[in-house]
């Protein structure tokens, strides 16, 4: 594993170079928002952001998809191809959405089921991660949910650099994978030392300590498990508005619709994000719905981050970026629900 | 990703198929059995399945719909489905015509536990048009190859009226067997009607098959089950060996697109079959 040391302007150089060779989605100043968005060339990547309003997924499960397109032909309409090929991509991302990757992963790469579509995006996508040594927001959960702002050498992530702060904002960069090693001739600085490490670590613990809200994520599964038909869910979803926001911006939400459009002759299947707080999301073709108010929504989305999800993968649903807390029209606050939960 | 037409596991690229053939099946004319010949031959064993399993049938342009296979893998050189007709594709669907193509995606989901029913008796109860992934396993285990693999099989059949049952030619067929004990009933019949009238969950208690290395394959709508399920306790069947199918509104058919998620399950691909002591683990939500 390589480790370099560069300044800020260096690291943000580097990036700027990379975008000029390859597809780079990261953090882009867009008006007053921080979002995460193609960093074109010429284009100075938002590095002094804490987190991007919306959530990287985009990169590997985009919002609309071309899944196959077709063509009416004398015989009738038949498949005739299906969408673009995945380009070579680097994001640009926190380590809490670098975390949501590999929930994502086990949804979409399941042995023997795997999703074509993903694991292309998948394969050809380098991830960068950018560690949270500044206290982040107060929303921010992500060491409740087995997330580190400051994270050694975590899974997922090819290079992972943490701004040690020092005169010119020193950045440490560490070339994890042999993906990560492949961006080296990008980020030309000298090699770290022992004493970087140590700085670094020195930066986690004050980072791990500035996280303010602590959440009982894991130590609800057995209390969720007894309570399904608990009154408590009834009083939760009174102000939901039931506008999908919180799963729309949500790093690890993975439900999705497939719709066809077509115009004369040519058509597509398209693959969108879709979500489970939408009344018609389990309606079926006769009218019956299985979900068929908000309460029953709201919980299947506390129900599945936190009892569904742990159970199949031991792994919380939720990687505590606090992106739905910040981003709630009417403040239904994910981290209060789960503290509640705790209480009953 | 080369074009995923020429990929073969890309589990969202429909096989291609022609209608060889539309029955209406019922009265109302709102429920068809649509038999459908695979375009290319060698998809045929691409598409081996086993009874209870589901097909997404897909009309480009207008989508895809959940629907249970109701042929049996026995019948060889073409694959059935049993479509009543209630949203957009299966509208859609019912206007085809024979010649047509369209597109399969499958075989999904598990199926009936074949290797559990062996050696047993099996007693298959359907209400109204829920039998049609019964039939196939009807149909499966009573081929000369299989039938020996099964003890006494027991089936009741009921439908709202006899114009609304499905696979008249077939229930004939069945009826004149002496391996197959087949009884089909209607909540009211006609002058025409000969055969038994009653609702199914008294017709079972009049028919009581012994739960004695027994098991039970329950489908109907939810008000059949719902008085089904006691006549069949009180025989001494447990839950271990009541098994039903579930429906969900399902998009992927691949444990993916997170519609059909009830509990920690997926009904496309952990089910859709379940015994009754599964789906007590299960949160009730389907």
């Amino acid at each position: 594993m390589e480790k370099r040391l560069l300044t800020k302007d260096a690291f943000a150089a580097a990036l700027e170079r990379l975008a000029a060779a390859k597809r780079v989605l990261g953090p882009v100043q867009d008006g007053d928002n921080v979002v995460f968005g193609p960093l074109e060339p010429g284009r100075q990547p938002a590095l002094g952001y804490r987190n991007t309003r919306n959530a990287p997924k985009n990169a590997l499960f985009p919002h609309t998809e071309t899944l196959m397109r077709f063509t009416r032909t004398p015989k009738g309409v038949e498949c005739a191809g299906q969408g673009d090929d995945p380009a070579e991509t680097v994001v640009v991302v926190r380590p809490c959405d670098a975390q949501s990757f590999l929930l994502l992963d086990r949804v979409f790469d399941q042995p023997g089921c795997r999703d074509p579509y993903y694991v292309g995006h998948r394969e050809r996508t380098t991830v960068v991660a950018l560690a949270c040594p500044q206290p982040p927001y107060a929303a921010c959960f992500c060491t409740s949910v087995g997330g580190d702002p400051v994270p050694a050498a975590p899974a997922g992530v090819d290079v992972l650099a943490t701004d040690l702060g020092g005169g010119g904002g020193e950045i440490l960069a560490e070339f994890l994978t042999p993906k990560g090693e492949a961006l080296l001739s990008f980020f030309e600085g000298q090699a770290a030392d022992g004493q970087a490490d140590a700085r670094k670590a020195q930066a986690g613990e004050k980072a791990r300590a500035g996280i303010r809200s602590q959440v009982p994520a894991r130590e609800v599964l057995p209390i969720l498990q007894k309570n399904f038909d608990h009154p408590f869910w009834a009083g939760l979803h009174g102000k939901c508005l039931a506008c999908g926001t919180c799963t729309y911006i949500c790093p690890t939400c993975h439900c999705f619709d497939i719709s066809d459009e077509a115009k004369k002759d040519d058509g597509v299947r398209l693959r969108s994000w879709d979500s489970c707080m939408f009344p018609l999301f389990t309606k079926e073709a006769s009218g019956h719905n299985p979900r068929s108010s908000q309460k029953e929504r709201w919980r299947q989305r506390v129900m599945h981050k936190f009892r569904y999800i742990p159970e199949n993968f031991d792994l919380v649903g939720c990687v505590g970026c606090g992106r739905c807390v910040l981003n709630c029209p009417v403040n239904l606050d994910i981290r209060k629900i789960v503290q509640d939960v705790a209480k009953i | 990703m080369a074009c995923v037409c020429a990929e073969r596991d890309n589990p969202y690229l429909p096989i291609p198929v022609e209608i060889a053939k539309i029955i209406t099946e019922v009265d109302t004319k709102d429920i068809k059995t649509f038999r459908f010949a695979f375009v290319n031959p060698e998809d045929e064993a691409r598409f081996a399945y086993t009874p209870g399993q589901f097909g997404e049938l897909s009309i480009f342009g207008k989508g895809e719909s959940p629907i249970g296979i109701a042929s049996s893998p026995t019948q060889k050189g073409y694959v059935e489905f049993t479509v009543q007709k209630a949203g957009v594709v299966t509208t859609a669907l019912h206007e085809m015509e024979e010649g047509q193509r369209m597109g399969i995606r499958g075989p999904l989901g598990n199926a009936w536990p074949i290797a559990f029913l062996e050696g047993k008796n099996v007693v298959i109860v359907g209400g109204g048009f829920a039998f049609t992934t019964l039939r196939s396993l009807l149909n499966y285990m009573i081929v000369p190859e299989h039938r020996g693999r099964f003890g006494k099989i027991t089936v009741v059949y009921g439908a709202r009226n006899p114009g609304l049952l499905l696979y008249k030619d077939e229930l004939e067929a069945w009826g004149k067997r002496s391996d197959v004990d087949l009884h089909v009933t209607v909540d009211k019949g006609d002058e025409t009607w000969k055969g038994r009238e009653g609702f199914v969950p008294a017709v079972c208690k009049d028919v009581a098959p012994s739960a004695e290395n027994a098991v039970c394959v329950l489908c109907g709508p939810p008000i059949m089950i719902r008085f089904t399920l006691p006549v069949f306790f009180e025989l001494g069947f447990s839950k271990e060996n009541i098994i039903t199918s579930l429906e969900m509104r399902m998009k992927c058919g691949i444990g993916k697109c997170g519609r059909c998620n009830v509990g920690n399950k997926y009904v496309c691909k952990d089910g859709p079959v379940f015994s009754f002591a599964e789906l007590d683990k299960l949160t009730p939500e389907y």
